[in-house]
């Protein structure tokens, strides 16, 4: 074959590979070990693990992320057992993932008037005798939007794995002498863990670096690791630091996908 | 599982996740229509924030921005990433291909403030100023690995054979691309090239970094807006984005399963999660 | 031979340290139906890739029509191939699958039209231009597949494992139509596959295939009577394979016994192997058979019954016979010189065939 034609296909995708994967991978390491004038230095990740601060942060944004995803695990496994006996599966599945068809900021703002001192939750606390609370600018108002964020994207992996179980495993399964409940805990929940794992990293990695649910729920205060990062590049020019925090991230992105195991990667997101 | 048949219970608790889904939603549109200025009480029935809206030429001027770089980086990235999908596909050593797999699933799983953060510091350092062209680079940037992943099952369902019997029946190596490997991939570049346009329609977090002052995309726009407090003229955006939403997943549905009811691509447009 | 069409000279294949095929050479006559037969993995496969252009052969020579085509890429070789999964392009309908090949070298339209109507009418297709490729069934794709290869005029047809997909009866309906296209065609057909009825029933020369090498090569009928060696005879129908002695020329002693046979021309007392085939043995009683065994079990096959049995030396005996016997009892077996097939150990195909003439020339 013609050496410029293997050319043509080769190198704009290459480019990009080299240009927008591996340039800004390595800029935002470099970057990391920079001060503010430009020269080398450990003082941004001495003081990332110095400063009680940014421990703090990181802390309450992992935490945050784990009560994010075991909420949207908590709703989502049984959302997705009820879909999969549905006989209008596919369609029911569909109701589920539309929303996350709607913009973001669209979603996120409806919250700002559901949460208002004077929003429909508020009212709706009072007409239970609950009384009205201060709901936006908390970090449960913060929990409750990222999990209704996620929550779809919970779903659907698991979804997906309890789908591809051949209904023949559970006949099977009560064939053998299985209840209802051990056939669950025996065949169907160990087969549907590659579709929790999945779920686990859609959500927990997104959740660890949302940064404009905190800025429009939960206000100016930074909780977490996408917060930080951007308010260091954006808003006090710190980009060594920001890049610091990058790295951090990369990191908790590399131990969860590491902890979740199985690259489960045809899901199709980019989180 | 199909036996099974879901009992009350399960169903109310599947209509009650539902009406957490959809209830933010329609709790925009409902107040799109009222005469008021909050989302606390609804005045009276009102098409006054359409009528803000069709008049609000930033507002028009921003959307056109925005679908102009949709349309702009689907294409573009469409055709990179259906290159990348073929010299993915022709490299011969699985070690070097899986290599090649990863490099492109980077900015699948990595969290968008990482993309932009990281993308802003290169068009830094090449010194290219923000803007129109830094927002569509990043944008046909990030959308090229969802085209790969959406057009190489597509080659790799392909027979090999099928390359066999074109060159067996006389077909050159261009020949057999244009005639026999390219039509067995358009149902993934179709799909794929939606998923970039969505994708672009949507990003908030990379654009944020890398848009600079003078250019602003949609949801930039929603994101400076909503961060001065309720206004129902968003609200009527919401209800038009939220139309043209169903328009695209209609769409969506009708060119995946065109491309073959058995691998329907069961896919959440994900540009959502940052 | 006159003027072999194909030729082989010192073929070797091998993917890095994977040897596929070791030495191979044939010539191959125009007009005439070959079949490479062997076991999965033996190399038929790659011989037939090499001669079509989609692998090269790591050294050797490959000649087409007097001329070296090592270096010919695929798509200007004068063969064309059925695959064994068809291989048909499923976006486009039957007619532009079987254009395809005259599309890509211009031919006129009025041409292309009449020349893919005679080859649709050839494999029995006629009026099926429309339908699309998903639309056919398993048989009718096969039938495409091969009308697209044969439109192009080639000179040589060469077909993959092309029956394999196939159901019993559609095979064996195959199998007659496929011979008899070639016999209309008058052009090279090179048959690959792995089932040995298939290879004996349609033909004119078949090389047996294992291990990269040629195992033998010879008509059908060669190839079933006189087995080269144990691979062969045990892949080529059903047989019984028993170590024995040649005793002297026309003198082999089986298990003890000694037998009259028709093979010489090997040292005497010399250790060979015995071919008896199932079918010729007959069951008879005790007193009358040369051998004595003990039926192990009987299976009924509609044609005959397969009995299997054993010796004195608890050697197993494989019998195809149309008469009933009784599982548990002892029977005679009987058979003719001619029945018993002798076979030196690492004969060469070429030793093999001095050897025949020298004493068939004898006789």
């Amino acid at each position: 074959m013609m050496k410029k034609q293997q050319a043509f296909f080769f190198v704009p995708y290459l480019l990009w590979i080299v240009l927008f994967v591996i340039a800004p991978l390595v800029l935002i390491i470099y970057q990391s070990f920079q001060n503010l004038s430009g020269h080398f230095t450990w003082a941004n990740y001495a003081s990332y693990l110095g400063s009680a601060t940014y421990l703090k942060m990181t802390a309450e944004s992992v935490w945050c992320a784990l009560v994010i995803t075991v909420v949207t695990l908590v709703i989502s496994y049984p959302t997705a057992v009820v879909l999969n006996r549905l006989p209008n599966k596919q369609f029911w599945l569909l109701l589920v993932i539309l929303p996350t068809w709607i913009n973001l900021l669209l979603k996120t703002y409806a919250f700002i008037g559901l949460f208002a001192h004077n929003g429909s939750v508020n009212h709706f606390l009072e007409f239970l005798g609950l009384g009205a609370h201060q709901l936006l600018f908390t970090d449960t108002s913060f929990i409750i939007v990222a999990s209704y964020i996620e929550l779809p994207f919970m779903v659907l992996p698991i979804f997906n794995s309890l789908a591809s179980l051949p209904s023949s495993l559970i006949n099977a399964a009560a064939d053998l002498g299985a209840s209802r409940w051990q056939t669950f805990t025996r065949v169907i929940w160990p087969l549907s863990l590659s579709g929790v794992k999945a779920g686990i990293q859609a959500v927990f990695i997104p959740s660890l670096s949302l940064f404009m649910i905190t800025r429009l729920i939960a206000g100016n205060r930074v909780i977490t690791l996408g917060t930080a990062i951007e308010e260091h590049f954006l808003t006090t020019q710190n980009w060594g630091m920001g890049s610091t925090i990058g790295v951090i991230l990369i990191l908790a992105m590399f131990i969860v996908m590491g902890l979740t195991g199985e690259k489960k990667k045809q899901q199709g997101g980019r989180h | 599982m199909k036996k099974q048949h879901t009992g009350w219970l399960g169903k109310v608790y599947l209509a009650l996740v539902l009406v957490i889904l959809y209830l933010p939603i329609f709790y925009l549109v409902y107040y799109s229509f009222s005469s008021g200025k909050t989302m606390e009480k609804f005045g009276h029935f009102s098409l006054v924030h359409y009528r803000v809206l069709a008049t609000d030429t930033r507002m028009i001027q921003i959307v056109i921005n925005t679908a102009i770089i949709a349309l702009l980086s689907s294409l573009i990235a469409t055709v990179i990433g259906t290159l990348g999908a073929l010299v993915i596909k022709r490299v011969r050593f699985r070690q070097q291909r899986q290599v090649l797999l990863s490099l492109n699933n980077v900015l699948m799983v990595s969290p968008d403030v990482l993309i932009g953060a990281s993308f802003l510091i290169f068009f830094t350092v090449i010194g290219l100023r923000l803007g129109f062209v830094s927002v569509l680079l990043s944008h046909i940037a990030f959308s090229i690995p969802i085209v790969v992943l959406m057009v190489l099952p597509k080659l790799n369902e392909m027979s090999p054979t099928l390359a066999d019997a074109a060159a067996d029946l006389g077909a050159t190596p261009w020949q057999s691309l244009s005639r026999v490997t390219l039509p067995a991939m358009t149902p993934g570049i179709l799909v794929g090239y939606f998923m970039a346009f969505t994708y672009s329609l949507d990003d908030f977090a990379v654009t944020f970094f890398v848009t600079g002052n003078g250019f602003t995309t949609l949801s930039v726009e929603i994101y400076s807006r909503a961060r001065q407090g309720i206004n129902l003229e968003i609200n009527a955006l919401s209800t038009v984005v939220f139309l043209l939403s169903l328009a695209l997943v209609a769409g969506y549905y009708f060119l995946s399963s065109r491309a073959g009811r058995r691998n329907r691509v069961m896919t959440v447009k994900e540009g959502d999660v940052q | 031979m006159a003027h072999p069409l194909i030729e082989f000279r010192h073929i070797k294949k091998a993917y890095g340290d994977n040897v596929v095929l070791k030495d191979i050479n044939f010539q191959l006559e125009s007009g005439k139906f070959y079949t490479l037969l062997g076991p999965s993995g033996s190399g038929k496969t790659t011989i037939l890739r090499i001669i079509a252009g989609f692998n090269e052969a790591t050294s050797g020579d490959v000649i087409f029509d007097g001329q070296r085509i090592n270096d010919v890429p695929a798509n200007r070789r004068q063969v064309n191939t059925v695959f064994q999964d068809y291989a048909l392009f499923p976006h486009l309908n039957v007619f532009e699958n079987v254009a395809f090949g005259l599309r890509l070298k211009k031919v006129g339209t009025q041409e292309i039209n009449e020349r893919v109507e005679r080859a649709l009418r050839l494999v029995h297709l006629q009026g099926y231009q429309e339908r699309e490729i998903t639309e056919m069934s398993g048989g009718q794709q096969q039938r495409v597949a091969i009308a697209r290869a044969i439109v192009n005029r080639p000179k040589v047809l060469m077909l993959d494992e092309a029956l394999s997909a196939l159901d019993y009866k559609l095979r064996k309906e195959m199998q007659t139509e496929l011979r008899a296209l070639q016999r209309r065609l008058g052009i090279t057909f090179i048959f690959v596959t792995h089932d040995q009825s298939e290879a004996l029933a349609m033909s004119d020369q078949i090389f047996v295939i294992n291990d990269g090498l040629i195992q033998q090569s010879g008509s059908p009928v060669d190839i079933y009577d006189e087995p080269l060696n144990h691979f062969v005879a045990d892949f080529i129908g059903e047989s019984n394979i028993v170590p024995a002695i040649m005793k002297r020329d026309y003198l082999v002693n089986i298990g003890g016994l000694d037998f009259e046979c028709v093979d010489a021309g090997m040292r005497p007392n010399e250790k060979v192997e015995v071919v008896l085939r199932p079918e010729d043995l007959d069951i008879t009683s005790p007193e009358k058979g040369k051998l004595l065994v003990t039926v192990d079990t009987q299976l009924f096959r509609g044609v005959d019954y397969q009995i299997t049995a054993h010796d004195a030396d608890r050697h197993e005996w494989k019998i195809n016979s149309i008469h009933k016997t009784t599982v548990g009892s002892q029977v005679g077996l009987s058979f003719d010189p001619e029945d018993i097939h002798v076979m030196r150990l690492h004969e060469s195909e070429q030793d093999f065939d001095n050897r025949l003439e020298s004493y068939e020339d004898e006789k």
